[in-house]
């Protein structure tokens, strides 16, 4: 499996180029349902309603974004690492029992096992190979890391304009990080990603999906772990 | 590959510009 032939822009990188565009028509949509929804809020409260353009340009839409980003990268970079240890049995989504762990280097293809066409830094050994191979993971890690810090600092602003509005004291960032609106908008958004983690590795045991790499082929029996088709 | 490398760190720019932005808007206050 080394270079295979191009046809084209579009198609090499179609599921990719697919999702961003349905990314950016989707958030277009939280824009204009949110504006709406705020300005809603705004007049229940006797305050004025505001542009798409003030919207767009508030931390009440950044902490909406930002939320929900937060538990993305949250369950990519916990599956990541979770798939490393645990297994289940029957899985698309799993390594067979018996495979938990980083496996050998052999396994792994890095160092001196490394084919002609590895990735210059799966072949160096040292530290950048170790970085290399966790990079995945650091990458998930650290963009959960940067968008719940920007959930928090856009959320904590959100907050104290609402607080303002209805003529209470603001918090401090560090008052915010221990308020329940905090907290709320965190576990709302990761409960719901655990449970379509849990979901998937469970259901792909017994269900399939033909011609999804994300499901075993259609013929597979439901006690062999770790097969895409 | 080259169309590919370009996907990827189109996809990592738009992520990062999207968090300094969200970032910038908290600590402006607005």
């Amino acid at each position: 499996m080394t270079d295979e032939k191009s046809r084209g822009f579009l198609r090499d990188n179609a599921l990719s180029l697919a999702f961003g565009a349905v990314f950016l028509a989707t958030l277009v949509g939280q824009a204009l349902s949110g504006v709406a929804d705020y300005n809603a809020q705004q007049v229940a409260d006797g305050l004025e309603p505001v542009s798409l353009a003030q919207y767009v340009t508030s931390s009440s839409f950044g902490v909406d974004v930002m939320e929900n980003w937060q538990s993305e990268y949250l369950q990519f970079f916990l599956y990541i690492f979770a798939t490393v240890w645990l297994v289940q049995k029957g899985s698309s989504e799993s390594k067979k029992p018996g495979e938990e762990g980083t496996e050998s280097d052999k396994e792994q293809r890095i160092e001196r096992f490394a084919d002609d066409d590895s990735p210059a830094w799966a072949r160096t050994g040292g530290f950048r190979t170790a970085v290399f191979s966790r990079s995945l993971g650091l990458l998930m890690g650290g963009l959960f890391l940067l968008t719940w810090t920007a959930s928090a600092v856009a959320g904590w602003a959100a907050y104290n304009g609402e607080q303002l509005g209805q003529l209470e004291d603001p918090v401090s960032f560090l008052g915010y990080l221990g308020a329940a609106d905090f907290w709320n908008r965190s576990f709302q958004n990761w409960q719901s990603e655990m449970l379509a983690v849990g979901s998937m590795a469970v259901f792909s045991v017994y269900l399939r999906q033909r011609g999804s790499p994300e499901s075993k082929p259609v013929g597979v029996a439901h006690a062999e772990t770790g097969q895409t088709g | 590959m080259r169309g590919v490398r370009a996907v990827f760190w189109l996809y990592l720019a738009v992520i990062l510009i999207g968090i300094t932005y969200c970032i910038a808007l908290g600590l402006m206050g607005r």
